[in-house]
């Protein structure tokens, strides 16, 4: 934690969530986990918010949850990205590199 | 306590599962987050504390779960719904306009809706109501209107016909009822075989008549009414041994009908057989039933017409000489009874639906208004992630809520108007069967849906525009120039809706007051008038009858305050369908000329009575060995080349038994008699003081009619004890109940046109209003660069005057067609009156100035400096 924790800009959380889901179906702890690591610890998903943004997620249709038995033998929501989501990620990822370059252009001017 | 109610419901709908789920999603992560701190090495209660504390508050994050998830319908409605409540709560001034006037509108459609659904398209209240037809015999060679039927030929029609289940004929009479002190008049109707089989009815209590019952000389019985039956018997149960008093005799009751059966009069108490098999009933001239027939099951009118003309056809060649110029009229009988109230009843329909559009249209620039007081509110909701329908649902939703209520108020207007209705229109058909039921209230609610839909979509869809600059930061001070030209186009509408009903109302008010001032040829004022109970019996000597009547008259004549007396065949002004063809006997008679005139058998004194100047000639004699009659001028004029023709012979055709071919004996004034409404047709003028046995009594009176009646029934009492006295009125008021339909359209047309005028003219007045508000900092600006007053606030009444000239003029071709559409109702105005068009363009100029007048003042009054400092 400490000094390095960014805060998350508005939307993007949304844009990590899907990213993460890409990969495999996880359920909403492992999301946020997920996140820390490969941030290195820098994004830390705001609990509060983790939730209801899964939520709306699956209203809209990108996600899609099922309830499986996690490692733990526990049963947990999974969430899976549907073909909606995956289009979805696709035109966020690129609008999000589009503008990180614009920023990163104007940030470097001399 | 709404939304208490709101949260229980919630508790019952909600799927409890999503709560369960949503509860153990996040426990899971809590736990994982406590493991997690476990193996890192804090104690377990330490572990469980700080997963708590990352996590924040839990129950925060439920509810902005269930908002993520979204609401279900149901929830989303009463989220809407309470917030529309609120909203309107915070200006109870504009709820409560809207929802009196959805109800005003509401209402008055709603009553004229069951009005038109209870007369016009229920069927009758009897059994298989659709196979009752009307049976009628005329002579298609002349022009006399269709007469009674004989017993005979309505038994050989029952016989011949095979279309019809059963034949039968009723007539109206009197009874006096005296069992009681005072001889009391009972409304009866004597009828034919198969009364009650035509009528798929039976008796409530008791039997109907067995067949020895309907032979002459069979033993006299009666069926009496349940209202008879309650005030007089006490609703006894048994039957057994109840007599009814008639006259010297005593009848045994045996049967009670139902309390919904009330034919052929709604005040009829006493049903007994009328003997077709009697010897004075054979002839096949007499005629005297009015026949209804009940067709086959599913039988239409015009297979009973195609069998009915065969059987008189078979007729016509066993009896040439009575038979041959008759044929016989078949109508459903539903369509005799409603006869053509249907015309004002769906003119007042389409007067209310115009009267619920334009408030609808009124409500619609109201809220209108209100939108750019909204769009903060509206930019709020889209910067919190609110979809377009989302808001467009929620300002519906307030619609829809002012609606319902504007509907449930809109009933209890329908429930006293159709009270207003019941009195007001008590010459109506079919009144008594006005009830209020369940389909006023669904229809109600349809109209709120409709409504809602109506006033609320437009502004709904414009106040949710989406905002296009940030609203957030500078309040907008502008009205759209499309959302203006909205606003006038709706004030505008709402003119033009307006006029046409102004225009209609006009023409009904301008005919009404034509009616009122007509001459109508006699003196109706201070004339009492009543009947005396008779039986048709008394026909049988008819100079009997005759003797009877001048004794009478004579003796009420005597009375003190009395100036004259007479009886008649039918009221003065009051239209009765008598016309008849007529035949001058001697003299140079136009081959084939039809003379059409309307036949009145009358007393000697009558024209005296009703002040009708004897022109030429004399009035009609008291007695005269041969018959006599009188001719008005028109009848001079018409058929007798304007020469008075007197001395001359006159005789119905074809030839009544009853009024015999008459000597001329004088020529009088032309007076209305068949109507104020109509102009003075040829009449001619029976000498007979007894052409029914109960005649209407004409006495005029020296001071104010009713004043007399107590007098007049004592006198009346003491000739013959017997007899019940009836109907007693000033002849004014019957002329003033045969306008009753009339009356009726137009108070209601009247109101209807002034509720749409109002609303306009306050339509009007608020739009402008609101558009002085919105531009109050404009107007500061040009008065501050030097604009006068009176500039400025003429500006506003100009534009307030073009939109309503504008309004008027597409109004005024709608009002031409109504015109049109209506000229059979008018009588003395022209369906494109001149005075009309032009009362009501002034009317509507003048209400716009009005309405435009204040809010102009206002404008006017604007102080630009506080303006400009306060912006």
């Amino acid at each position: 934690m400490g000094e390095e924790r960014i805060d998350l800009p508005q939307g993007t959380l949304d844009l990590l969530i899907l990213r993460t889901l890409a990969l495999e179906p996880q359920h909403g702890w492992a999301i946020s986990e997920r996140i820390q690591q490969v941030s290195r610890d820098a994004l830390q998903v705001p609990q509060g918010s983790l939730y209801p943004a899964l939520h709306r997620l699956e209203r809209r249709g990108w996600v899609k949850a099922e309830w499986g038995i996690s490692d733990y033998n526990r049963r947990a929501k999974y969430y899976a990205l549907t073909r909606k989501g995956r289009a979805q990620l696709a035109t966020s990822a690129d609008s999000w590199r589009k503008l990180m370059t614009a920023v990163g252009l104007v940030m470097d001017m001399k | 306590m709404l939304s208490d109610a709101w949260y229980r419901l919630r508790a019952i709908l909600r799927r409890q599962s999503v709560e369960r789920e949503l509860d153990d999603e996040l426990r899971f992560h809590v736990e994982r987050q406590t493991q997690k701190h476990l193996r890192a090495g804090r104690s377990a209660a330490e572990a469980a504390r700080l997963a708590r504390l990352e996590f924040g508050g839990i129950d925060q994050t439920k509810e902005q779960c269930r908002d993520a998830r979204g609401l279900s319908v149901w929830e989303a409605a009463g989220r809407n719904l309470r917030l529309a409540c609120r909203t309107l709560g915070k200006r109870p001034g504009f709820a409560v306009v809207v929802v009196l006037t959805l109800a005003l509108g509401i209402g008055a459609n709603s009553a004229v809706f069951t009005a038109i659904r209870t007369i016009l398209l229920q069927s009758l209240a009897f059994p298989d109501a659709q196979d009752l037809m009307r049976l009628e015999q005329y002579e298609p060679r002349t022009a006399n209107p269709p007469s009674f039927v004989a017993p005979t030929r309505l038994e050989d029609w029952q016989r011949l016909s095979q279309s019809f289940q059963a034949i039968t004929g009723y007539y109206p009479g009197d009874i006096s009822e005296t069992s009681a002190d005072v001889p009391e008049r009972l409304a009866s109707a004597w009828v034919a075989p198969r009364f009650l089989q035509v009528w798929g009815v039976v008796p409530a209590l008791g039997r109907g008549f067995a067949p020895e019952e309907e032979r002459f000389g069979g033993p006299r019985v009666v069926i009496v009414s349940d209202r008879l039956w309650k005030r007089r018997f006490g609703s006894d149960a048994t039957l057994a041994g109840q007599r009814l008093r008639v006259g010297q005799q005593s009848l045994p009751i045996v049967g009670v009908m139902p309390e919904s059966f009330r034919f052929p009069l709604r005040d009829v108490d006493v049903w007994a057989p009328s003997p077709v098999d009697a010897p004075f009933a054979q002839s096949r001239q007499s005629t005297w039933f009015t026949v209804i027939g009940r067709v086959r099951h599913g039988g239409t009118a015009a297979e009973a017409q195609a069998d009915l003309d065969r059987v008189q056809a078979q007729l016509a060649r066993a009896f040439p000489a009575t038979d041959a110029a008759i044929a016989v009229r078949v109508q459903p009988l539903k369509d005799v009874i409603v006869g053509d109230v249907g015309r004002s009843l769906w003119l007042l329909f389409a007067a209310v639906s115009v009267l619920l559009l334009i408030a609808c249209t009124n409500i619609a620039a109201l809220l209108l208004a209100r939108t750019a007081d909204r769009q903060q509110e509206i930019a709020v909701r889209y910067s919190l992630g609110a979809s377009r329908g989302s808001i467009v649902a929620q300002l519906l939703t307030e619609s829809l809520v002012l609606a319902v209520a504007g509907s449930v108020a809109g009933l209890f207007v329908a429930i006293g108007a159709l009270r207003a209705f019941d009195m007001l229109g008590q010459g109506l058909p079919r009144v008594a069967e006005l009830r209020l039921d369940w389909t006023l209230v669904a229809y109600s609610l349809c109209c709120a849906a409709g409504a809602t839909l109506l006033f609320g979509l437009l502004p709904a869809l414009r106040t949710a525009k989406r905002p296009t600059s940030d609203p957030l930061a500078a309040r907008s001070r502008s009205v759209a120039p499309a959302t203006q030209r909205l606003q006038w186009l709706l004030v505008g509408l709402q003119v033009a809706l307006a006029v046409p009903l102004l225009f209609g109302a006009g023409l009904l008010l301008r005919s009404f007051d034509a009616l009122g001032r007509v001459a109508p040829g006699f003196e109706s004022a201070r004339v009492l008038t009543f009947r005396i109970s008779a039986d048709w019996g008394e026909t049988t000597d008819i100079k009997a009858l005759q003797r009877r009547m001048y004794a009478t008259l004579a003796s009420l004549r005597a009375l003190p305050g009395v100036d004259a007396t007479a009886t008649s065949l039918a009221a003065p002004g009051v239209p009765f369908e008598y016309q008849t063809q007529v035949r001058i006997v001697e003299g140079e008679a136009v081959a084939n000329q039809r003379s059409m005139a309307s036949l009145r058998a009358v007393s000697a004194e009558y024209f005296s009575t009703m002040r009708i100047p004897v022109l030429a000639g004399t009035s009609c004699p008291t007695e005269s060995p041969t018959p006599t009659a009188v001719v008005n001028r028109r009848f001079a004029a018409l058929y007798a080349a304007g020469a008075a023709p007197i001395g001359r012979h006159i005789e119905q055709v074809p030839a009544n038994p009853f009024l015999a071919a008459a000597r001329i004996v004088g020529v009088v004034g032309d007076a209305r008699e068949d109507g104020l409404h109509r102009d003075p047709q040829a009449v001619v003028y029976w000498c007979h003081a007894a052409p029914v046995p109960a005649p209407l009594f004409l006495v005029r009176t020296r001071t104010e009619p009713m004043a007399m009646a107590a007098t007049i029934r004592r006198k009346l009492g003491q000739l013959e004890p017997r007899r019940s006295v009836y109907e007693m009125m000033p002849l004014e008021e019957r002329l003033h109940d045969t306008f009753a339909e009339n009356r009726l359209r137009t108070v209601l047309l009247s109101f209807f046109a002034i509720t749409a005028v109002s609303l306009a003219a306050l339509g009007l007045y608020g739009t402008l209003s609101y558009f002085v508000h919105m531009r109050r900092r404009e107007i500061g600006v040009r008065m501050a660069l030097g604009a006068r007053q009176r500039d400025v606030a003429s500006s506003f009444v100009r534009q307030g005057l073009r939109v309503s000239i504008a309004g008027c003029i597409a109004g005024l071709s709608l009002a031409a067609l109504l015109g049109r559409a209506i000229a059979g109702m008018l009588c003395g105005v022209s369906p494109l009156d001149f005075v009309t068009f032009s009362g009501v363009l002034l009317l509507v100029l003048v209400a716009a100035v009005l309405s435009s007048a204040w809010p102009a003042l206002r404008a006017s009054r604007i102080d630009p400096m506080h303006v400009l400092r306060v912006e």
